[in-house]
This record gives structure tokens, sequence and C-alpha cells, in this order.
């Protein structure tokens, strides 16, 4: 579990502001996505979480332990996946690095080895795993560094971009491993991505963070659920839409879309399209993705 | 603990031993620099009187510039790539890895400067004697260059500048410390200004029992040996003092 309470950073003498009175809870076994645009105070959160940098003020918990005052226990609950580096050694072998950090989280040289072996295989690298980092893929790579992080089989893993740069297969293998982390082994994982359909399809919550301050921390289908738009509706329809209607044709599909002050009203536009000689296709309303949610929400007004 | 310490010299040294060639190319740069040396200031022949104090003094130099490259290259490179924060993230207290670093740094040193003064000692028959009473300085000597070795990997944590920093000092140790001549030949004022620089005291000392048989109870009463005790205390207590600053300043970079 983490939880976050009132956790703020500033910097300088100017007073800035990284973030800004941050609080949130993470049950245990969930993955829970942090979103936000670059600069939103992303990294800075994570900074602090992961005990590289310390709160102004406001604490972090970590299965319960105080990231600042109780560091030793926090850091034995915790793995992390951290964006933009290597996290791994290119000069150590696969097996090699897992067993130097086995044993700097402190684990017996034996136990190490069981559980290297374990995630090697799992991962399908037990074969290269005497073979140099440096040699790998970059999906590959990525795998060592995921291994890394739960060689200690942490119950709080953070994965910042863990599928930034990896190729399709690569991706899905990643994201099946997240999944079955958090659901079959009950791993808290804190998935941070600018890959949206990523957050959409694995978080079971996302937080969203806009100029160091949280502007929405809502279970997923809530939030798309919150930004469904109530009065905006699609209608396929074969041939060519009449004149006086909003539509686009694609690949000899046409697609109208329609706005209505109440939901009622689709009956009547229904009824003006077969007075006309519409034949109709299909009919939906307009669902957001997470994306359209997530720009809704770094693009709102401030209100600060 | 200990598994924290043994694990960081294990990779410590695996990423050392990674690139072999490497250090092959610094051992011969290393004996024939010194030998090549000892051949011009002898104008021409290599002079017996010499060589066993200023092989003693290179040794030391030896040590002290390759445990602070392969401190300060880790440091910097690991910072680079990530691994140094990704490090951090254990349960262990940031010193226990740096010891770990520091121990590889020390056996690389003593691994180079042990090899690199056996081949002039074969070529041109150097005899090093063998004392009891050389011992206490010979470590005061190792710790007192590594007290130097981690004040480096402090400033590395956190200073763009360090590799100017550390040819500039390394530099200043070889061209001072004994390395060239003994220290008894320099001016009264310079052999002063050298006794500031790291390894010369415990340079001093120990040619001082090696080769001037005097004794442990000597060097203390001449002041050698409190100047090196209270040198390297100094230079440890700053580099801690270094480290624990920096390293906070590092993370908040990385």
């Amino acid at each position: 579990m983490i939880e976050i309470d009132a956790l703020t950073k500033v910097y300088g003498s100017a007073q800035v502001r990284a973030v800004d009175e941050v609080s949130l809870t993470v049950p245990a076994g969930s993955v829970f996505g942090f979103l936000g645009p670059n600069g939103a105070g992303k990294t800075t959160t994570i900074k602090m979480l992961a005990g590289l940098l310390t709160p102004t003020s406001g604490q972090v918990r970590l299965g319960g332990f105080d990231v600042t005052r109780q560091r030793s226990a926090a850091m034995a609950q915790f793995g992390a996946v951290l964006e933009g580096s290597r996290n791994v050694y290119w000069s150590l072998s696969a097996w090699q690095n897992l067993m130097y950090f086995g044993r700097l989280k402190g684990m017996r040289k034996a136990r190490v080895a069981e559980r290297a072996q374990d995630l090697l295989t799992d991962l399908g690298l037990w074969e290269r795993r005497h073979d140099k980092v440096g040699g790998f893929s970059r999906g590959m790579q990525q795998k060592v560094a995921i291994a890394v992080a739960l060689i200690a089989d942490p119950p709080v893993v953070l994965l910042d971009e863990p599928t930034l740069g990896l190729d399709v297969e690569a991706t899905r293998t990643v994201k099946n491993w997240i999944a079955e982390q958090a659901r079959e082994l009950g791993t808290t994982i804190l998935l941070t991505t600018h890959q949206l359909d990523v957050a959409e399809e694995l978080c079971d919550r996302v937080a969203v963070m806009r100029q160091g301050r949280l502007v929405a921390d809502l279970p997923t289908r809530e939030l798309l659920a919150r930004f469904r738009e109530r009065d905006r509706y699609e209608i396929r329809v074969e041939g060519a839409a009449p004149p006086g209607f909003d539509a686009v044709t694609r690949e000899g599909v046409t697609t109208i879309s329609v706005r209505v002050s109440d939901p009622s009203e689709v009956y009547e536009v229904v009824e003006r399209l077969r007075a006309q000689g519409v034949v109709l296709e299909s009919l939906t309303q307009v669902q957001p993705d997470l994306e359209d949610v997530f720009l809704a929400l770094v693009n709102e007004p401030s209100h600060a | 603990m200990r598994e924290i310490v043994r694990a960081e010299i294990g990779k410590g040294l695996r990423v050392q031993l990674a690139h072999p060639v490497g250090h092959v190319i610094t051992l011969l740069i290393s004996t024939m620099m010194y030998l090549g040396l000892q051949f011009v200031l002898g104008q021409g022949e290599l002079r017996q009187d010499l060589l066993p104090q200023t092989l003693v003094a290179i040794g030391g130099y030896w040590f002290l510039q390759y445990a602070g490259l392969v401190m300060v290259a880790d440091l910097i490179e690991e910072k680079r790539a990530g691994t140094f924060a990704q490090s951090q993230m254990s349960p262990a207290p940031p010193w226990l890895p740096m010891l770990g670093r520091l121990i590889t740094a020390s056996i690389f040193g003593l691994a180079v400067a042990a090899v690199a003064a056996l081949v002039p000692m074969l070529v041109a028959g150097i005899t090093i004697p063998f004392r009891w009473a050389a011992l206490l300085p010979a470590a005061l000597l190792g710790i007192n260059a590594l007290a130097f070795t981690f004040l480096l990997a402090g400033l590395a944590l956190v200073s763009p500048m360090i590799g100017a920093l550390q040819s500039l000092f390394t530099s200043l140790v070889l061209l001072l410390n004994g390395s060239f001549l003994p220290l008894n030949l320099y001016p009264d004022w310079l052999a002063a200004a050298a006794r500031v620089l790291p390894t010369t005291l415990g340079i001093e000392a120990l040619t001082q029992t090696l080769f001037e048989s005097r004794t442990l109870t000597q060097l203390w009463s001449g002041g050698t040996l409190p100047w090196l005790l209270a040198h390297t205390l100094a230079l440890t207590a700053v580099a801690g003092l270094l480290f624990v600053r920096n390293h906070r300043r590092a993370l908040e970079s990385s």
C-alpha cells in the first residue's frame, strides 16, 4: 500500500511549489496510473516516493513505513524502474545484475539466486542470463530492469514509463506481466506513462497531476464515466449523409455527429433521417478514452 | 551489512574486469613512464641510489591515481546511466555501498601499483627491504590515499569539473611526492608544500623506515608520524563531510 499525505516540495529561493499538498492512497494489489503532462510534478513526486528527494513537508508511507523517517524499512518494501535511465549495468550479465541488486536489498545469496532464476525464466531470459545486458535489445533490457525491481519480491513497485520505446510484442509482454503481478501476486504498482492506452488497459485507478496538484484521483471507469459526453452521439449510415448534418465519410462509411440538449431529441434526429430515406447502421453515445479525459483535465482553466 | 559490501565489491570488480585491455595499457604506460623518467633524470642511466625510494613514491602515486580513477569514473558513469539512483533505493545506509566502492578502488589501486612496480624491480634489479616497522606507515599511506579518493568521490557526485580537478591534483602528487626525486633533495619550502598533498607524508614515513631503518618511535618523535596521522584524519573528516553534503544533492539531480 502507498500512502501519500499532503506531500509538498518547494524549490529554491523563488519558492517554486513543484508538488503542492498532494494526497493519495494506492490500495494493496492495485495498479495505479499516475499521469500528468511534463512539468506537472510527477517526477518530483516519484523521487520523493523512492526516497531520492526529501519532501519539504508531508509524508510518503510505503507498506506503512515513512520513507523519510524509516527509510531502511520503507526501501525494503519497494522496487522501481525509473524512466530515462538504464537502471541496470550494461557491462554485467542479467544474472550478475540480479545477484547484485538482490544482495543490495539485503537478501541472502542463495535466496537471490532462486528468485533470479524464477524471474529470468518467467521473462524468457534464462537462456541468455550470462550475456551482457549491453548487447540486449531495448525490450530485453527493460525486462531485466523490471526483474531488478522485483528481485526482492517487494509489495510496492514503481514503474516509470515501463513500455516507452518498446515494440508491440515487448509492450504486450510487459503489460501482461504488470497485470499478473498485481492480480495474482498482490503487488501494488504505481505506473506512470504517457501511453494512455497502456494506463487505460492496466490501471484500476488513475490520478492526474497538473501544476504540482492533483486534478483527479478516481477509479479509471468512474473517471471515464464522468467525462462521458451525454449530449453527443454518432450515427453511422449507409451512403452519403443528407444535407444539414455534420457528417464525415471515410472508406465508404458515413458518420453523422449529433449534439442534443436532451437524449429524447435523438429520436427526432433518427426520424428526420428515416424521412429522407437514409438507412441507419448504428447509433452510439460517444465514449471518451483516457486520452480525451487527460486532455480535458490538463487543459482545463486553472483554478489556482 | 557484510553481504552488501561484498556485493558492491563483486560488482565493482566485474565492471572493471569487463574491459581488461584498458588496464593492461595503463600498466604498460605506468611502467614505461617511470623507467623513462628515471632514465632522463639519471642523464642516460638508471641511478641505483635513487630507484628504490622513487619506486616506493611512484607506487603510492599509482595507488592514488588508479583508485581515484576507478572511483570517480564509476560514479560519473553510474550517475549518468541511472544505476547510482537505482543502487540508492536500498535498505542499506548510503555509506555502505560507498565503503564497498572504496574497497574495490583500493583493490584495483593496489593491484596496479604492485604489478607496475614489479616490472622495474625485475628490469632494473631494484630491491626493497622488508621491515615490520614499515607496515604502519604503509597502512597509513593507503588510508591517506583512500581518504583523498573518498574526497574526489564526494566531489564527483556533484561537480562536472571533477575530471579536471582530479588531473590537477594527481599531477601535483606525481610531481611533488617523491616520484621523480626523493623529498630530501627538494628545497625546504617545496618539501613543505609537497607534504600538504596526499601520499607525501606517508611516503616519507615509509621510506624512512625502509631505507633509513628508523623505528616507529623515531618517526613519532621526529614528527613525521603525528603529521601523517593528523593529515589522514583531516582528509577523512573533510571527505566524509563532503560526501554527506553532496550525496543528497546528487540524488536530487539524478
